[in-house]
């Protein structure tokens, strides 16, 4: 067992690795951000004078390895926009992605989980039409048309809810409404499949031949485990709209590390960005990694495996 | 998002499973299902099955989202022809925001009404067809291409060189795929082909894992091993043996990720750094009429969403018979 | 009983002291309720710091609220407004200028605004046009405790124009100095401490700036609090004003204007604001078909002016010959350019193009795509044929910076900006050999001479007279061709108490709402 973490644990440092300098090299292939922060009339020497005050003129190797001292000792570089260290501005926005992340992924299971046992069970049926058509509607729809739709709807026709920002949970509704529709529907497919494939099994099958009821059959043994993979696929997704909900967030001005981000790209602002990727990073592989270990608690043939 | 494609939870948007011969999930039940053209384990000298049970399923094709398909392809390679009018100029005679013929306003020159310079919607819709398929179809193509290699490399080649691919595909799933695009819009430029090229880029690593998955399942299987023995170069057992068998599995992703990839587009070009303006394309004109869902024009969101709702079906529809058609085991998928 | 007397003279001390200690500060008696703005774009920290300022015409939506100048732009001045300082006068050499500052003046830390502050200010200044200042300023003294005085090398006729004209420059705009050097300059963008009407309470950076009336200001502040909200999202920016989220809204979207303009209590406040025009690039290359003046001037008359005005402003900009704004010092009038596609075919088959020709592309700046659609449209009908070419914004001006190198083949460039103060300013930026803009691609010899002979002169007279040569020339010879000037349209939104838009948005060298201590709200 030990063996089989610690290798996970070498696998995720490398691909961390891997990751910083992917975004390090992409974030400085879009260009120079000096010609963004200097004001208009700069000249040459103003230029450089920006170059040198963020260490810009050094070679790339060189930045990197600075780069990756500094992510060791929790300094992930100061935002060229805000002047602020990184790691303040990503962890005073944290908390806003969290909740609308963790509000986003609730309503998926709970809207997608119920769908697709139910679509599953009575499969074929047009409660399943029903249901795979809602779930088409989830992955059809952009989420950015269907937050403005929301809005409209909500906040200016029926003035039950305020329009943006964050705030109350009255604030929360719209925007993890918005963000979590598509993964409801790839739960209810998920969940249906899984549901479809461990209700065919032989396992089920003997149950049912024991008489038990379908209810006490689904709700026993069928549920437990097609779930698995169901809350695996969820925590995944939350740690991935905490990142990156993008769209929502600028729709909604909801105060998230999805805008931070957005507003670092266009502002060219190297160290913001590379921070928040680097975080999210750290989130998506460290969650990667628990699940990973769970897992292998759950399964011992999964230890052996490389 | 990363999965690990040894372990049996690798689920990701959307739902592209895999259940290995090693995962709990008994991937080795035998399939209660008759087909006519069953995947199954192949034999040797029987390579070919793959694609002829693409071609004999296709017999049999679902009618409504072939159609569906069938017909968005015809109209995006003849929309020079159908489309009524020029899609990147204002119609002359016509205002801006006219509303479709059947409303008040509205006038039959310009069926489902114009947009704010002026142009009418339903060219636009037309000639936006192409863009979309081409988006979503190549962009699904170079991502498929992408993955597929890289996953039969990993997973057949082995030992350091899946290493490299896996962590690196791994490091490229934690990019949040959004992100990821902006920047290499951003550092190629805004173009058709250079969104098809970044979508690609984005997606491959989703067809890696999977296929990884299968090819490591396959390199197990007697007639590879068998084939091995007698001599056969890698490259050889990879062509005969290997792909035909990942096509499928390639072929139902693909299938699924195409609504996917549309999506994507229609992100993109919301963020800015989608397919520049004036080209139509379904995800743009969504994007650009944003504001005008306020302001009452519902006509110039409203159409190209049920385009892209209806593209989404389609394809879901015929992954779906496909997936059920191929391989019943690949109903997780 | 003695007693109880003792107790009401005390009470009527301290009633008589508190009425005497609102009195004497006018703010804080007055102020009250919040006003909300819905900012169109992102918050930048630098914006709230007066010693960077970056050169945009942005910043001064801010420095407006938190921090004040010793003169600055208010009501009719269009730079020399009494602000902190209560009187200052130019030597009639133009050597040297005074600035007696206000009695009694603080900051919001409670410290009084001193002639050291004024100093430390105006040397420590990093921002645009940092380098002017330096070049021409001799030194800087102290005469008294309320006096300051600059010292020119040179006579230096702009300096009041640069020094209060907040959205060019901004080293007269006062910060403490102690306190600036106790928390640095990235301290003071997270907590800016300056001398105007309002302190920031609240600072969110990028979301939200909560802001409340400061009552040592020597103006009244008539709202209490002011937030000022980051929404970058225009249909989002309506929907707040329509359910009274937001007072104030900035950029309301084109397609929008009909419905925020039929909103009940609702004024729509069309500024005008950047002018948009067109550089060709490579002009002097005698390949390019645009080194031929009768090429440019074809384009110039191929343009309807007023059909893009109505299309991208809904008719509230403003169409008018001279690409630089009127509202500058020095800038010529000229009149409007008539569409005229007969002359414009005729002047092309003049000059040898009878069937047209292509041009590679035609860039707007990002990301105002319609309009380039609508002038490749326009351009269409006389025979130029173009495509238009989009780019991230970044791009963009990276690729202006880079110069000719960076624009090969056929290009036109769409360019849009404000400028305000004076003519020369956008003459500098935009044709000057060298300027941030222009780099080299115009490099106009005569006019670059020209433009030398003014700078050096003292004669404001002769000024005037090479100021309006200069453009003349540009404009008679077409080297940038006008389009219009559009309008930066606002929403004020019910709350606000206002007879007319121009209550809220006041003057022309600024689009945005100020000043903020005389905004008022209805119920005051």
């Amino acid at each position: 067992m030990w063996q089989f973490i610690v290798r996970r644990l070498l696998y995720s440092i490398v691909t961390l690795l891997i990751l910083s300098a992917t975004i390090f090299v992409i974030v400085r292939l879009t260009g120079d951000p000096v010609s963004l922060l200097a004001e208009a009339g700069a000249r040459p020497e103003d230029l450089e004078r920006i170059h040198r005050q963020w260490g810009l003129d050094r070679s790339w190797p060189v930045q990197y390895v600075s780069f990756l001292q500094n992510i060791v000792t929790g300094d992930l570089g100061k935002s060229f926009n805000y002047r602020l260290p990184v790691s303040e501005l990503y962890f005073q926005r944290l908390p806003n992605s969290l909740t609308l992340g963790l509000v986003a992924t609730l309503i998926s299971i709970l809207v997608g989980v119920p769908a697709g046992i139910i679509s599953a069970v009575k499969v074929n049926t047009w409660w399943d039409t029903l249901a795979k058509g809602v779930a088409l509607l989830g992955l059809s729809i952009p989420g950015f048309w269907l937050g403005l739709v929301l809005i409209l709807v909500f906040s200016v026709w029926l003035r039950w809810l305020p329009t943006s920002g964050a705030g109350d949970w009255r604030h929360v509704v719209m925007p993890s409404l918005a963000l979590g529709w598509y993964f409801a529907a790839s739960m209810l497919r998920l969940t249906r499949s899984s549901m479809l494939e461990v209700l065919g099994s032989e396992y089920i099958k003997l149950a049912r031949l024991k008489g038990l009821p379908d209810v006490v059959v689904i709700a026993m043994h069928a549920f437990k485990n097609a779930l698995i993979p169901v809350f695996t696929l969820a925590g995944v997704n939350m740690v991935v709209m905490v990142n990156a909900a993008v769209i929502i967030e600028v729709i909604f001005a909801w105060p998230g590390i999805g805008r931070l981000l957005y507003e670092g790209i266009f502002n060219r602002d190297f160290p913001l960005v590379q921070g928040v990727v680097v975080m999210a990073g750290f989130m998506i592989v460290g969650i990667n990694l628990i699940v990973d270990i769970l897992y292998a608690f759950i399964d011992p043939r999964i230890r052996l495996t490389r | 998002m990363t999965t690990h494609a040894d372990s049996p939870h690798g689920a990701e948007r959307p739902s592209a499973r895999t259940t290995h011969a090693d995962s709990p999930h008994g991937a080795e039940r035998p399939s209660a299902r008759t087909t006519i053209a069953t995947h199954g384990p192949l034999g040797p000298g029987r390579a070919a099955t793959g694609v002829r049970a693409v071609i004999e399923a296709a017999r049999e094709a679902p009618l409504v989202p072939v159609a569906i398909l069938g017909g968005l392809m015809l109209v995006a390679i003849l929309a020079d022809l159908i489309a009524p009018h020029d899609p990147t100029l204002p119609v002359k005679g016509a205002n801006v925001f006219d509303p479709p013929f059947w409303m008040e306003g509205g006038r039959t020159t310009t069926l489902l009404g114009t947009d704010f310079q002026g142009r009418d919607v339903l060219s636009r819709l037309i000639h936006g067809a192409r863009v979309s398929l081409i988006v979503g179809l190549m962009g699904t193509l170079v991502a498929g291409g992408i993955g597929t290699a890289m996953g039969i490399l990993s997973g057949y080649v082995g030992r350091w060189v899946d290493q490299v691919i896996m962590r690196v595909t791994d490091a490229w799933l934690a990019l949040p795929a959004l992100v990821f695009a902006i920047f290499l819009a951003t550092m190629v430029g805004p173009s058709m082909w250079n969104i098809v090229f970044v979508l690609g880029a984005v997606y491959w690593t989703r067809y890696a894992r999977v296929i990884r998955g299968e090819v490591l399942t396959l390199r197990e299987r007697e007639f590879v091993k068998l084939a091995e023995i007698a001599g056969a170069s890698k490259l050889r057992v990879i062509k005969r043996h290997i792909l035909p068998n990942v096509m499928n599995t390639a072929t139902v992703l693909a299938s699924l990720t195409i609504g996917v990839v549309i999506i994507a587009e229609a992100s993109l070009s919301f963020l800015g750094v989608g397919v520049p303006p004036p080209q139509p394309a379904w995800g743009l004109m969504l994007a650009e009429a944003r504001p005008t869902l306020m302001a009452g024009q519902w006509w110039l969101t409203v159409f190209p969403g049920l385009c892209i709702l209806l593209i989404v079906l389609a394809t879901q529809l015929f992954g779906d018979w496909l997936r059920v058609r191929l391989d019943p085991q690949l109903r997780n998928l | 009983m003695r007693r109880s007397r003792c107790v009401a003279a005390a009470l009527m001390l301290i009633v008589l002291a508190s009425t005497a200690a609102s009195l004497s500060s006018p703010a804080g008696a007055a102020a009250r309720g919040k006003l909300v703005l819905a900012w169109h774009a992102g918050l930048a920290s630098r914006w709230l710091d007066p010693q960077e300022h970056d050169g945009t015409a942005t910043p001064d939506n801010f420095f407006t609220a938190i921090h004040d100048g010793l003169i600055k732009n208010q009501g009719t001045a269009l730079f020399d407004h009494p602000a902190l300082a209560e009187k200052f006068t130019v030597a009639p050499d133009a050597k040297s200028a005074t600035f007696t500052l206000r009695k009694g003046i603080k900051f919001h830390n409670g410290e009084p605004v001193t002639p050291q502050d004024v100093k430390f200010s105006y040397e420590n200044y990093r921002g645009a046009k940092a380098d002017v200042f330096k070049k021409k300023t001799e030194r800087v003294e102290i005469v008294d405790d309320r006096t300051i005085r600059f010292h020119f090398k040179e006579p230096f006729l702009d300096f009041a124009i640069l020094f209060g004209t907040a959205n060019v420059a901004a080293p007269g705009w006062v910060v403490p100095e102690k306190y600036y050097k106790q928390v640095g300059a990235d301290g003071f963008k997270q907590k800016p401490v300056g001398a105007g009407p309002y302190r920031l309470v609240r600072h969110e950076p990028g979301v939200k700036l909560e802001m409340e009336a400061f009552d040592g200001y020597y103006r009244p502040v008539n709202v209490k609090q002011l937030v000022m909200t980051s929404v970058p999202e225009g249909a989002t920016r309506v929907a707040m004003l329509e359910r009274g989220e937001a007072d104030i809204i900035y950029s309301v979207p084109g397609e929008l204007v009909s419905r925020v303009q039929k909103l009940p209590g609702v004024t729509l406040a069309p500024v005008l604001s950047g002018s948009w025009f067109l550089e060709f690039p490579g002009f002097q290359d005698p390949k390019s078909p645009f080194r031929d003046k009768r090429v440019r001037e074809a384009v110039s008359l191929a343009i309807d002016r007023r059909a893009m005005n109505q299309a991208e402003s809904a008719g509230f900009g403003k169409v008018s010959g001279n690409w630089i704004n009127n509202d500058v010092q020095y800038a010529l009038e000229w009149p409007e350019i008539e569409r005229n596609v007969e002359r414009a075919k005729q002047l092309l088959r003049e000059a040898g193009y009878p069937n047209g020709f292509d041009v590679d592309w035609v860039t707007p700046l990002p990301a105002w795509y319609s309009r380039g659609e609508r002038l490749i449209g326009q351009l269409r009908e006389v025979g130029i044929r173009a495509r238009m070419q989009t780019m991230e914004r970044g791009v963009f001006f990276q690729r202006l910076q880079g110069g000719i190198k960076e624009w090969p083949g056929v290009q036109i460039i769409f360019h849009g900006i404000r400028i305000a103060g004076s003519w020369s300013f956008w003459y500098e930026a935009h044709v000057k050999c060298g300027g941030f803009n222009s780099r080299d691609r115009l490099c106009i010899k005569e006019l670059d001479a020209k433009f030398e002979q003014y700078e050096r002169s003292i004669n404001p007279a002769e000024r005037k007279k090479l100021a309006e040569e200069i453009q003349r020339a540009i404009l008679e010879k077409h080297y940038l061709v006008p389009v219009f000037r559009h309008a930066f349209v606002n929403a004020i939104g019910p709350r606000v108490a206002a007879q007319k838009w121009q209550d809220v948005f006041p003057t022309i060298t600024t689009g945005y709402a100020y000043p903020w201590e005389d905004i008022k709200l209805k119920e005051q």
